[in-house]
């Protein structure tokens, strides 16, 4: 649902600040030498420099040789081990400080519908996460106020429930914090939070809602944000054929699909990040795709591996869900197959698992059959009647 | 009977010498596999290592960002390991870039 500039509200003082006060310092005393005597300054800086070096002596942790040891090899997996890894919860996890209600998951999905959290009342949360794309928007990216495009593709908001971190590039802790900034961003829905507290209570129609959900407690900014949260946690993909087949009706998917599943495993490596019955674990990686972008980079400039790293999406309704990748610079899941089988373009951080597969014609179509067997049949979403 | 008081004063402290370097020098091992540490906390002493042993089958990038404590292990393969020592006291947060389900509390005493 957030897709602004990440420099439009997030902290980067919060990862690398000590960069920053580096350089201040630098500069700082480069301004004490112009204006002290020569001799002075040489000796200050003698003695800097032998605090500084103390202190780089004793800064950081001590990291040893890396050596390489013996672990025993993972036996090779049979077929009903690998399926073992794909069986889907029974319950959707709801957090201990904003549990699930019905009346709040009600509230929440109005919320989620309603245009008029937008400053122009142009935007809802749907108009980028729709039920009709999957919960994304089917655009390369975004579109933001004014009808400007963002920088990245909307992602869809399927299976949140079991996010660990939110945005694409994981800036944001929990789904209620997530739920805040593109309302707030400027670029996006672009509405102060005052202003939309006061536009919510100048509706007469929510004020029972936010009383039957939230007692005591009014409109206000984690009201909304733990209503809209609790009703994106609802939004859980459906019963896939994947599924069936997992659940033991062998006639669920074809032989291709069965076979695209062994490689997904295994020789594609697909399930090193897509993992689990959610095809993803939340990884970040930078998969060697053109766009400038730092992603994650941004907000970890420390770890070189985080340099155009973005999060991992599931590939839960995923026939549904392009054009693909954080940019949507991918239309179809053939050529999304391509560019995994070419490993991309190659450099310092990407990732150590994206390289050239290698894979067969056969493979690849097997792969295409396999991905969509994790697409559920549509059903239809109602809309909310909207409080006036 | 001061030459063996002398001798046992000597005596007591080689092997308190012995013991502090054991103790420095005995590492607890943290693996990986699954995308999990094997613990959630670990407790060592100022100095003393903690092994970080990728026993996964994919790759992780193990840091910490903990003031005075900070270290970045890079992209560490399956199969390797790297000692790491802690240099100021205190609770240092670790994790892992690549997977942020990885987080691992290491309480440093002095």
């Amino acid at each position: 649902m957030y897709r602004g500039l990440p420099d439009q509200d997030a902290n980067p003082a919060a990862w690398g600040h000590s960069i920053v006060r580096t350089g201040t310092a630098v500069w700082g005393w480069a301004l004490v030498s112009f204006k002290l005597g020569r001799s002075l300054v040489w000796t200050l800086s003698a003695a800097l420099a032998a605090i500084a070096g103390v202190g780089a002596c004793l800064a950081g942790a001590r990291v040893g040789e890396t050596r390489h040891i013996v672990v025993a090899k993972t036996p090779s997996l049979g077929l009903e081990t690998m399926k073992a890894d794909y069986r889907g919860p029974t319950f959707i996890p709801f957090p201990k400080d904003n549990p699930f209600t019905p009346e709040k998951a009600a509230l929440g999905k109005i919320l989620y519908f309603d245009t008029r959290l937008s400053e122009n009342s142009a935007q809802s949360c749907a108009s980028c996460h729709s039920p009709g794309f999957g919960w994304g928007d089917g655009l390369s990216l975004g579109i933001g106020h004014g009808m400007e495009k963002l920088a990245r593709r909307s992602p869809s908001i399927v299976n949140v429930a079991w996010g660990e971190t939110f945005m694409w590039d994981g800036r944001a802790p929990t789904l209620e914090a997530q739920a805040l900034g593109p309302i707030q961003s400027a670029g996006e829905m672009n509405m102060q939070i005052g202003q939309l507290i006061a536009r919510l209570n100048s509706i007469s129609g929510y004020q029972p809602l936010f009383a039957a959900s939230f007692p005591g407690q009014g409109i206000s900014a984690d009201t909304v944000a733990n209503a809209i949260a609790t009703f994106e946690r609802t939004i859980v993909s459906d019963h896939a054929p994947f599924d069936a087949w997992i659940a033991g009706n062998e006639k669920a998917i074809s032989d291709e699909a069965k076979r695209g599943f062994v490689t997904f495993n295994t020789k594609g490596m697909c399930s090193s990040c897509h993992e689990g019955w959610n095809f993803t674990n939340g990884s970040f990686h930078d998969i060697g795709l053109a766009s400038a972008d730092v992603g994650r980079g941004q907000f970890m400039p420390q770890v070189p591996k985080m340099r155009h790293a973005f999060k991992t999406p599931g590939l839960r309704e995923i026939a549904r869900r392009g054009p693909y990748m954080h940019d949507g610079s991918v239309a179809t899941l053939e050529s999304v197959i391509e560019h995994y089988d070419s490993g991309g373009i190659e450099r310092s951080s990407r990732s150590d698992l994206i390289k050239p597969l290698g894979l067969t014609a056969d493979e690849k179509t097997e792969l295409i059959a396999f991905l969509n067997t994790l697409t559920s049949r549509p059903s239809p979403t109602s809309i909310p009647m909207l409080p006036q | 009977m001061r030459l063996v008081s002398l001798a046992g004063v000597v005596m007591l402290g080689m092997t308190l010498g012995s013991l502090a370097a054991v103790a420095l020098t005995t590492t607890e091992v943290i693996g990986q596999q699954g995308r999990k540490f094997s613990a959630a906390n670990v407790s060592v002493r100022k100095g003393q290592p903690v092994t970080f042993l990728n026993d996964d089958n994919v790759p992780h990038n193990v840091l910490s960002l903990s003031v005075g404590n900070e270290f970045d292990l890079g992209s560490q393969p399956p199969g390797t390991s790297t000692d790491v020592s802690f240099t100021v006291a205190g609770e240092v947060e670790v994790i892992c870039a690549i997977h942020p389900r990885m987080k691992l509390i290491v309480n440093v005493t002095q």
